[in-house]
């Protein structure tokens, strides 16, 4: 009697003809998840098999499934023949863990048929395997409404499955069926939430960090670093680009107004963002900005960085309270990460009091006092990527 | 390198390494075993032991090895407060190290004990004076650090033990010596309980000892084979014992000297930069404090910015406790003796050790006084 990892699909429901390609997409990522571990993973009428997991790894799988975009939610389900002795065997097995118990459990028996040739039908399944249940654990009980325990058996074409149970996943789109985007990346406790919701939606995602050597250290590096591979636990592979940004902050600071720097930095992160989006094929770029959360993202702020830069800005986040970022990046696991407390180079310069309206003629003006251009080239130049799974 | 973080850690002395090294590959054996072999590593231990008490004015039971200040810390605080029934009080400084600090918090979160802070004077160190409003009869605990480890200020243990003993004479009196063992000129203890950490002293990491005076009410540990008088219970760390024997008889045999060119050194940065515009002293005056600490505020930069600055020249130092390094949010042991604002995002400690230069101090200054000008580009304004 087989475990297998039965997996059911999030919105590729809907999909019309083109489903085959989200779900070959989401198969490939599941193989993906499961690696190294060789399993034989089908699809079987709207649903997922992985097969050939090795029973001590079954646990560790559906972990790593349930960060993987475009599930639902797993089951480890007994695989058996379409026969009714051994579909009871399985169900009396699956449920021997739960029968021990001193106050008995309740449990309720569901059914689904796919394949109609089978001789029961699910009324009749769930009726006969509710009195088999019964028979052999007298201390177990049935409750319609509000069962402690659900057993479910799924007739599908080729085998039987049992089950109890099921453990939600992540949602959202496979990735990779939805294009590339680049991820702006801090080291603050947004911008990985913001990074998280896009690739939810099928989005490929690349990431792109600035940093001001010497004066942010090493271990700044190494935590954008951590963060990213918390992200890249749900979106796959990244590269991240690590951009040199000293240079270009101290001319700000020399040459242009310093009610404006923090603006024109951000203007200048984004068209660096921009330039290595370009050359590496993605098509947005994503932000973790919050209206008002602070002067650099006011709405005329917002306006005036959205001004530096012709792709589209994602700002995921953009209607969120500072609380609900902080409870999705619990959820996701980079809160803990994100609060290590390293100076970065947002708060490395900052003036006291800078602008919180910001006009954008009066910012493209500020930032034609200086020739951006080389020093942009020559931190483009210096970048380095990292690979990131 | 010019290496001024001292009260973080120190290099250990060759000799040191090289007597920790012998414990581990040719007198390896377990000291509590029955054989002969073992025995002449016992003995060596117990050599140890005597060494350290007696210079401490101690005897040698007094001396409970451990790994070191942290554990000496809540091995002091737990084991004195659990014999104790009933109400009572814990009194601390504000600006103790997190071992003494967080764990009196746990302590008496968990008993119920009532926690009160000392009054302390704006160098850091225990208002004497005004000891006596927080002591009280039914206080079971007092701990107060020797010589605070950020800026450098040195407690009166005579006097403070003297209030002690006046107003609470059922308290237990404990201090933290980390940074002040072999760095004071104290040659007979007038506390109940004192904590010392090898590794400030060029001596390996991950032991030190525990100071506990005969005859206090004093319960539990670490439970097992009964080790180190039943109370911290463990196969004994014989390298680490030994490597710190052979650093604190190096360091003994040389401690005046010592003393005064850590003082040289502090001395020489002090009158270097105090002349720089905007640097403030913080704690106490520079001759007064202890002589391997010195605690600056370069105002208009912060903190954790010039620290990676001087560290691409090869200057380290330390914006703080590296306890509390990695902590989020403003210095408490700054914030409790007033230093905010400003001031508290540009302090920087130097600690030294008797191996640096006024050469080095004069070569740090410069750099210093580099980056602190071109730092200054780009303050707030």
């Amino acid at each position: 009697m087989e475990k297998v990892i039965l997996v059911r699909y999030a919105e590729i429901h809907l999909k019309g003809l083109n489903r085959p390609f989200f779900e070959r997409l989401l198969v490939d990522r599941i193989k993906q998840a499961l690696n190294p571990i060789k399993a034989n993973v089908t699809r079987e009428q709207g649903r997922i098999f992985a097969y050939g997991v090795p029973e001590e790894e079954i646990e560790r799988c559906v972990d790593r499934l349930c960060r993987v975009f475009g599930i639902h939610s797993v089951s480890v389900a007994r695989c058996v023949e379409k026969d009714w002795n051994a579909i009871r065997e399985a169900a009396i097995e699956e449920t021997r863990p739960y029968a021990s118990g001193a106050d008995g459990l309740t449990f309720k028996c569901f059914a689904r048929r796919a394949d109609k040739r089978f001789p029961m039908t699910s009324e009749q399944i769930c009726r006969e395997l509710g009195h088999e249940l019964l028979e052999a654990y007298p201390n177990l009980s049935v409750d319609v409404h509000h069962p402690k325990l659900p057993v479910t058996v799924e007739i599908r074409q080729n085998n039987a499955f049992v089950y109890t149970g099921e453990v939600l996943g992540a949602g959202g789109m496979p990735v990779g069926s939805n294009g590339k985007a680049m991820l702006l990346i801090s080291g603050g406790i947004d911008s990985p939430v913001a990074g998280y919701m896009i690739a939810k939606r099928g989005v490929m995602l690349d990431a792109i960090h600035f940093y001001s050597y010497p004066y942010t250290s090493e271990r700044a590096r190494d935590k954008v670093i951590e963060l990213t591979k918390l992200v890249a636990r749900y979106a796959g592979r990244i590269n991240l680009y690590l951009v040199p940004f000293t240079e270009i902050q101290l001319t700000i600071y020399d040459k242009c107004p310093s009610t404006e720097t923090t603006v024109l930095m951000r203007r200048l992160m984004m068209k660096i963002a921009e330039r290595i989006a370009k050359d590496t094929g993605s098509l947005a770029l994503i932000t973790g900005e919050s209206i008002g959360q602070v002067a650099s993202q006011t709405i005329e702020s917002l306006c005036v960085t959205d001004d530096a830069v012709s792709m589209p800005v994602f700002r995921p986040l953009i209607g969120f309270d500072k609380e609900e970022i902080v409870e999705k990046a619990e959820k996701i696991g980079t809160f803990e990460t994100s609060i290590l407390p390293y100076e970065d180079c947002c708060t490395v310069f900052v003036p006291k009091h800078p602008v919180t309206k910001p006009k954008v003629d009066k910012l493209r003006e500020s930032e034609a006092l200086v020739d951006f251009e080389p020093l942009i080239e020559q931190a483009i130049a210096a970048t380095e990527r990292m690979d990131i799974r | 390198m010019i290496y001024f973080d001292n009260s973080a850690t120190t290099q250990t002395l060759p000799e040191a390494a090289q007597r920790a090294a012998t414990a581990m590959t040719q007198g390896f054996y377990n000291p509590a075993a029955a054989y002969s072999a073992a025995y002449a590593v016992e003995k060596e231990v117990e050599n140890a032991r005597s060494f350290a008490a007696s210079l401490l004015g101690a005897t040698a039971q007094e001396i409970i090895y451990t790994s070191g200040g942290t554990e000496s810390n809540n091995m002091a605080l737990f084991g004195s407060l659990r014999p104790v029934r009933g109400k009572k009080r814990i009194v601390i400084t504000a600006v103790e190290h997190p071992s003494v600090f967080e764990t009196a918090n746990a302590a008496a979160d968990a008993s119920g004990a009532e926690l009160v802070y000392a009054p302390l004077k704006a160098d850091g160190t225990v208002d004497i004076e005004r000891l006596g409003e927080v002591l009280t009869r039914d206080t079971a605990f007092v701990s107060i650090m020797h010589v605070n480890n950020e800026v450098g200020s040195v407690n009166d243990l005579v006097r403070i033990a003297e209030a002690v003993r006046t107003f609470s004479p059922n308290a237990i009196l404990h201090a933290d010596g980390v940074q002040a063992f072999m760095k004071t000129d104290l040659h007979k203890l007038p506390v109940d309980l004192y904590s010392v950490s090898a590794h400030k002293l060029h001596a390996p990491k991950g032991v030190g000892f525990l100071y506990l005076r005969n005859g206090i009410r004093f319960a539990g540990g670490q439970i097992g084979g009964g080790q180190e008088r039943n109370l911290r219970s463990g196969t004994t760390n014989v390298p680490g014992i030994l490597g710190f024997d052979t650093a604190l008889r190096t360091y003994h045999a040389n401690k005046t000297a010592w003393h005064a060119q850590m003082r040289r050194v502090k001395m020489r940065l002090y009158r270097n930069l105090i002349t720089l515009p905007d640097v403030v002293l913080n704690g106490p005056a520079a001759e007064e404090g202890a002589p391997h600490i010195l605690n600056l505020s370069f105002l208009g930069v912060r903190g954790e910015v010039l620290l990676h600055a001087l560290e691409r020249y090869d200057v380290i130092v330390s914006t703080g406790s590296a306890c509390s390094a990695k902590k989020q949010g403003k210095n408490r042991i700054l914030n409790a003796i007033g230093i905010t604002g400003a001031r508290q995002d540009g302090a920087i400690r130097f600690s030294f050790c008797p191996f640096n230069t006024e050469e080095e101090a004069d070569a740090a200054s410069n750099v210093i006084e580099g980056q602190l000008r071109f730092l200054r580009r780009y303050k707030r304004r």
